[in-house]
This record gives C-alpha cells, sequence and structure tokens, in this order.
C-alpha cells in the first residue's frame, strides 16, 4: 500500500491509498475533507482509476470523463488535484 | 413570510442525530415534509467525520472508546468535528431541491445559510463573515463549519457553532501523531480556530446561543420558524437509520 497526502493550496487536504500491480492501479481510495456531488460517483471515480498507468494526465482524464458521466463536481478540489496526490503516492515507498 | 418547520434544540446521540437529519430528508423527497430547521446537541459528545475520510486516519478510535466518546460518519463531505456536549451548537436545515434557499450554485448555497450564522454571530455582538468554501470566521479564525449534501431530491446543509474550544482534547480524539503535538501547533490552532466564549472572554450558555440562532436564521432567510416537531413517521425512519446504518461498524468504518 502506497500513501500519500496532499494539502490543496486555499483548499481541502485529498489523502491517497494505492495498490500498484504490473504499473497498473490494483486499488484506490480516495479519502480527504473536500466535497463531491453526488458522494456516490467517487466509487465509480475509484473504479475508473483501475488499470490505469502511471500517467498523471490519463489519470486525469479518467477522472473527469467520469465527473462528467455521473454529472458530479468537486468542491474545494479539482481532477486535477486528486491526479497529483495520486502520482505522489505512486512516487511514494510501498509499505 | 415562508414558514419553515423548527424542531427547537434537542439533545441525542450521535447516531439519532445523524439518523433525524436524514429521515427529514426522505419525508421531504415524499412530500410529506416543509422546509426544517433543526437545533441540536449531541450526548455524549461525539466526533464526526466527513463522509470520505477514513475513520481510523481521522479518529484515535481507543481514546474515544475510553472517554465514552462516540464516533460517527456523516453523509456529507467535509472534515471531522468534534461535537462537545457543553461546547457546542449544531444545526441543520432541510430544503426542497429548487427552493430559492438552495441556489444551483454550491457556493451562493453555503454563503447564503451562513447568513444565519453570521446573523446570529451579530446578535451576540460578534462581527463574523462568510469563509468559502464552507466556514465561518471571526478575525480571521473559523467559528463554524458546515457541510452540505444534495441527495432525496432535498438539499440538507448541517453545521456546528463553537462555544467554547478545548483544544488539548481536541488533539486527542483526532489523530495526529503524538510526536507532531508541540506547543507550537497547538498554538496554531489557537491561531486558526476560535469560539464564542474565546471571543467574547464571558461564560456565555448554550441558551443565549440558541437564542441568537433562532433570531439569526429567521432574519438572514426569511422564514419565521413555527415550533414544529418529527412526525410518527419521521421518528420511525430516524430510528432505523440509527439502527441500521449511523451506529454500525460497516458504516462508520466504511472508510
Amino acid at each position: 500500500m502506497r500513501e500519500s497526502s496532499y494539502k490543496i493550496p486555499d483548499g481541502k487536504l485529498v489523502k491517497v491509498k494505492l495498490q500498484v500491480s504490473v504499473g497498473q492501479i490494483e486499488n484506490i481510495k480516495i479519502l480527504g475533507d473536500f466535497f463531491l456531488h453526488p458522494e456516490e460517483a467517487i466509487q465509480n471515480i475509484e473504479e475508473a482509476l483501475i488499470g490505469a498507468p502511471e500517467d498523471e494526465n490519463i489519470i486525469e482524464t479518467r477522472i473527469s470523463n467520469t465527473l462528467a458521466e455521473m454529472e458530479a463536481s468537486f468542491i474545494g478540489a479539482t481532477a486535477r488535484d486528486i491526479a497529483k496526490t495520486i502520482m505522489i503516492a505512486w512516487e511514494a515507498n510501498d509499505l | 413570510m415562508e414558514e419553515f418547520r423548527f424542531i427547537d434544540l434537542e439533545t441525542h446521540n450521535a447516531y439519532q442525530n445523524m439518523a433525524t437529519d436524514e429521515a427529514i430528508m426522505l419525508a421531504m423527497k415524499e412530500g410529506n415534509a416543509s422546509p426544517t430547521l433543526r437545533l441540536y446537541r449531541w450526548k455524549p459528545s461525539a466526533v464526526s467525520i466527513g463522509t470520505f475520510q477514513g475513520m481510523l486516519d481521522e479518529v484515535d478510535v481507543e481514546f474515544c472508546q475510553s472517554r465514552g466518546i462516540d464516533f460517527i460518519r456523516r453523509i456529507t463531505g467535509g472534515g471531522a468535528v468534534y461535537h462537545d456536549y457543553e461546547g457546542e451548537v449544531t444545526y441543520s436545515i432541510i430544503i426542497p431541491k429548487g427552493h430559492r434557499l438552495a441556489p444551483n450554485d454550491i457556493l451562493d448555497s453555503y454563503r447564503l445559510i451562513c447568513g444565519g450564522i453570521v446573523e446570529a454571530l451579530g446578535h451576540l455582538g460578534i462581527r463574523g463573515e462568510f469563509k468559502p468554501i464552507n466556514d465561518v470566521d471571526v478575525g480571521g479564525k473559523k467559528i463554524s463549519g458546515n457541510a452540505m449534501t444534495r441527495r432525496h431530491d432535498c438539499v440538507l446543509q448541517h453545521g456546528t457553532i463553537l462555544l467554547d474550544l478545548d483544544v488539548n482534547l481536541m488533539f486527542s480524539i483526532l489523530k495526529v501523531p503524538q510526536e507532531k503535538i508541540s506547543d507550537k501547533m497547538i498554538a496554531d490552532v489557537r491561531e486558526r480556530v476560535t469560539s464564542i466564549r474565546d471571543v467574547l472572554k464571558r461564560d456565555v450558555q448554550i441558551s443565549e446561543l440558541q437564542k441568537a440562532l433562532i433570531q439569526g436564521f429567521s432574519e438572514a432567510l426569511e422564514i419565521e420558524l413555527a415550533q414544529g416537531k418529527l412526525s410518527s413517521a419521521e421518528e420511525k425512519t430516524a430510528r432505523r437509520l440509527a439502527e441500521e446504518k449511523y451506529s454500525t461498524s460497516e458504516w462508520n468504518f466504511s472508510r
């Protein structure tokens, strides 16, 4: 499990718990004190990220696409912030 | 003036409090509840976490258990809040989607409802201001945190207004690595968070805050508060949600 925390400047705190297998996301939890409407979209985002490679743009696009599909929106964070937090976790040591 | 059902200051445990907010939404969705404002306290004192937070990441569960402090996951996002029985009042407002107090823009929506808190603080002689996204500040320090969800064709906003603040207790409840708790950190929190008693330097009573909130919400939101209570159907739903959802480990430890 790799973990990261990212305090968005003037925003919320995002935490990521990540399991990686052969260069792809195997399991991910996105946590934090942000808002997301509707809240259920968090599961869709986490599922959409399974299989994603270590590429910030691809990850951000998968998040943005899921937001669009679900007509969901983050408050206090953006798809880019989440993608960035995931990349920080990816680069962290496996615990 | 538009009439709201007003459920005046009640005390419940954490499960019942969170279940009641959702039960009102479910009744409203079916057209069986009018716009509602509640004031409530938490007994036992409890810590609530945002719906996307990890319980074990945020809360020292063992410490809470040793002190008889409940812990619960909200249906709303946002951060962890300690609801001290003696030290804060919580409100909730539940309105149908499309209501004039529920604009589409989330920030506008927070600003509007937080106006009630700013007005209430004014009645206490405190100048507060809405601090986006979801806080009310006094002199640059947070005095009220708020959280909103939109579901069941309703908007629910609930929030806390701090009457008192025990920073040391807060650090024991929230998971901050012990080695990180320094005088500096405690000083930092005192720079960022305040309470009504801190600001006014006197022993303001719960009842005084209660009265200010009643005035503040009715004036800022231009609503008439009609004393009311839960319907028996809402009570039944609340009991069921408390038992089957909010008191369960599946819910509280789901993240």
